[in-house]
């Protein structure tokens, strides 16, 4: 009484009769555990939202870190499993800094998620020659944020190595909520403070937990002062200006 | 067990006798002298304007007191979409060993293209300028033996001349001579380009004179200086000759002259 | 000598399949958005890479030499209290050529880091670089800027990697950093690495410590800081041949580097000669 998909789920290189790779699938399933984090682009800059799930009253909430820098210009959020989410982090970093090395430019935006993208796949046994790094698909999904010669851009990269533009994007558990919330309330004369507002009044709605000042981050990347963390008090700030309810 | 083999051909490969090579004078395997390279001599010159760059060089390719060939360019046009290169924005010269100068135009043009379509948008002179450099040291531990100059316009629309070494340090210039004349070649330039050792006439005398303003050279005087300069060096030095390829870079594209010079 | 034997024992197919291999290593990456950091240079294919390089590019052992690599310097840096003076002249010369009397000698490996160049241009050009990289990416992984001892460090351990395959630099890192104050390195391509307080580098370099070893004291005003470090320059550019052009000044603080000058000798030379009595044994009258 098995479905024809448990045949096909072990081998990681191995497409079902139906063309699927299940493994990637169930990658995609891991997301969707994981805490929700938000991007919100605007004409100004992009803001990144993530909810940090303060599990226990001793957790050190500073040592949650689900944004992180990539380069001066391109930040990013994430959701799923953090451990892997660091060497797709650490490979931006690389491939950017590598770029700033060889072409005394900053890495496009794009290029710097297409180089994330271009790891995702690299798991199995690998073609002749080709180094594999993973024995697993990422279970990780990314929101990246940056600012270039094209303005503030926002991607979202998937396990599967696929990568789109939004304006505005939400990825974790509260996804679903929060892309309707996102759908209904983003428009493209948003600043920055809107994006601000925006974002922690979607998490609102969908964290199980209450809102405040240490179970939310947020981060903006703008082009005067490229990708930045907000601090506790500029978080306190912005928790302030929500409208209460 | 290996000496019982050891006489059969088939089971032990063929019996190559390493006591047949060459050996010097005090037993040691003589290795055959590495010699790469060879100098195909020629002159190169780049000039940066305000708002133009031209890129030069004689089309003589000679090897020791031979001549071989009376047109061989040295100046290449980088990173256009098709392989005429004519929508390319960017010049390189090489002057040295021309078959390590092709090797390196060739890599950086195929650099150039993949560029385009990694990241969607043409090379700036300023990312490719970089990205020579670090392609020229590459090769620190075996160089390609060239002098390279590079030339565009900037982001701002302004000339640019970059200078390189065979390992590829390299400086962003006015103007720059490279190759076999450079040595007649850039004292010229120097004067001619950078006004050195021009004073304002009735300034004064011993330290009171004032030196001459340097302000950017209009396109046609650059383009007259480039031709004296290589008139000049023809006439003492026998590696350069035959004819002068001129290209010049302007927002409109870049235009290409073929001038003569002297053929004997 | 066996690696000689035991390249010419290896069978006709493997060797046709290292040299493919090469290419196809090229290819790799050429098509990369980049070459790999792995430091992968191509090597000419023979036993001993390093003799044929030094009888190729080394002027000093081998003065009929096809490639010329730019050489010649006065560079100088010195801790004082107000942080530290980097001073550069700006020549460099191939054999008896001066190739260029622009360069710029003192390179800026970040906002807050400077490295000073001595030796092969490009060497110092390309591994300062390739520092501010290591820096940089130091700085993302662990959230706050790397310390100048650690940086030298880097370098150091780098330079060390390749020794004897005929690097030349001597360079001299200097920063300000919360926790060291003003640290100052003196790294060069034997692997050494030396803290100090002040050091000269380069064909010039005692003309410059006559100088500076004459009028430095750690107390010394930012001003008469600046003035010496020029003074030192200019002293190793009226010398040495292989010095000259331009004097490349900089002052390195907490906040970050700040840029002073670059300035012709020239006029600097004559007026310190006709301002302030130095260099009598230079005649005024032009004629």
């Amino acid at each position: 009484m098995f479905m024809a998909r448990s045949e096909y789920d072990r081998g990681i290189n191995t497409f079902s009769p139906e063309g699927r790779l299940f493994q990637v699938e169930y990658s995609l399933e891991a997301i969707k555990l994981g805490s929700t984090a938000i991007g919100v682009a605007t004409s100004e800059g992009v803001i990144l939202g993530v909810e940090k799930r303060v599990t226990s009253t001793l957790l050190e909430t500073s040592s949650v870190e689900k944004i992180v820098e990539i380069d001066r210009h391109i930040g990013c959020a994430m959701s799923g499993l953090q451990a892997d989410a660091r060497s797709m982090v650490e490979h931006a970093r690389v491939e950017s800094q590598s770029h700033a090395f060889n072409y005394a430019e900053p890495l496009r935006v794009e290029s710097a998620t297409q180089a994330i993208c271009d790891l995702a796949l690299r798991f199995g046994e690998g073609a002749d020659g080709e180094e594999t790094v993973m024995s697993r698909p990422f279970g990780v999904a990314l929101l990246i944020a940056g600012y270039d010669e094209d303005g503030p851009q926002l991607y979202h990269a998937e396990p599967s190595g696929t990568f789109y533009r939004y304006d505005a994007k939400a990825i974790g558990s509260g996804s679903e909520g929060a892309q309707a919330e996102l759908q209904n309330e983003y428009h493209k004369s948003l600043t920055i403070e809107d994006a601000e507002t925006l974002v922690l009044k979607t998490l609102k709605q969908v964290m199980e937990e209450k809102l405040d000042s240490k179970n939310v981050q947020l981060a903006s990347v703008t082009k005067g002062k490229g990708f930045r963390i907000y601090t506790d008090e500029e978080m306190a700030v912005v928790v302030e200006r929500l409208p209460a309810n | 067990m290996a000496a019982m083999f050891s006489q059969n051909p088939v089971m032990n490969g063929p019996n190559y006798s390493f006591s047949d090579a060459p050996r010097t004078a005090n037993g040691e395997f003589r290795e055959h002298r590495f010699n790469p390279y060879s100098d195909n001599g020629g002159s190169t010159l780049a000039i940066a304007g305000a708002d133009f760059t031209i890129v030069a060089g004689d089309t003589r390719s000679t090897s020791g007191y031979s001549i071989n060939s009376r047109y061989t360019p040295k100046v290449f046009k980088i990173g256009g979409t098709t392989s005429s290169q004519d929508d390319a924005t960017i010049l390189l010269s090489v002057v040295g060993f021309a078959a390590d100068g092709e090797a390196l135009r060739d890599r950086l043009d195929a650099i150039c293209k993949i560029y385009r379509y990694r990241h969607g948008k043409p090379m700036s002179v300023t990312a490719c300028a970089k990205r020579l450099s670090t392609i020229l040291y590459q090769k620190r531990f075996f160089p390609y033996y060239v002098h390279a100059i590079l030339g565009g316009l900037d982001e701002e629309g302004k000339g640019a001349v970059f200078s390189y070494d065979p390992v590829g340090s390299y400086e962003r210039e006015q103007c720059r001579a490279g190759g076999a004349a450079a040595s007649l070649i850039t004292p010229f330039l120097d004067n001619q380009v950078n006004f050195k050792n021009q004073y304002v006439p009735g300034s004064g005398t011993g330290h009171d004179l004032k030196e001459r303003e340097v302000v950017p050279l209009v396109r046609r005087d650059a383009e007259i200086l480039v031709k004296d300069a290589f008139d000049g060096a023809v006439e003492r030095h026998i590696e350069v000759g035959d004819g002068l390829q001129m290209m010049t870079i302007t927002k409109d594209g870049i235009e290409e002259v073929l001038l003569p010079l002297k053929r004997d | 000598m066996d690696s000689l034997v035991s390249r010419y024992s290896r069978p006709a197919y493997e060797e046709n399949e290292v040299a493919f291999r090469d290419e196809e290593q090229q290819d790799l990456e050429l098509m990369g958005a980049a070459p790999p950091l792995s430091l992968k240079f191509a090597m000419p294919p023979i036993a001993q890479p390093s003799s044929w390089l030094r009888a190729a590019t080394d002027d000093r052992s081998n003065p009929d030499c096809p490639i010329k690599i730019a050489h010649g310097t006065t560079t100088l840096a010195f801790r004082f209290q107000g942080g530290i003076i980097v001073a550069t002249d700006s020549r460099a010369t191939a054999g008896n050529w001066i190739a260029s009397q622009t360069v710029k000698k003192v390179i800026e490996i970040n906002s807050v880091l400077l490295g000073t160049m001595a030796g092969g241009a490009a060497d110092c050009q390309y591994w300062l670089a390739w520092l501010g990289m290591q820096c940089r990416l130091h700085e993302l992984r662990h959230k706050r800027r790397i310390s100048v001892a650690a940086a030298s460090k880097i370098l150091a351990n780098l330079v060390y990697n390749y020794k004897g395959m005929g690097l030349s630099m001597g360079t001299m890192c200097a920063g300000v950093t919360k926790e060291e104050g003003p640290a100052l390195y003196y790294v060069d391509s034997d692997g050494t690495r030396l803290a100090g307080n002040l050091f000269c580098v380069g064909s010039g370099q005692t003309f410059a410590y006559g100088v500076l070893d004459a009028e430095y004291r750690y107390d010394l005003s930012d001003e008469e800081a600046v003035e010496l470090g020029r003074r030192s320059i200019l002293a190793a550019t009226h010398r040495d041949a292989y010095s000259g052009g331009f004097i490349n000044l900089y002052h390195v603080k907490e906040a970050g580097w700040v840029k002073l000058g670059f300035e012709d000798t020239n006029p600097i030379f004559w007026k310190t000669k006709l301002e302030k009595g130095e260099f009598t044994n230079v005649t005024a009258d032009l004629n």
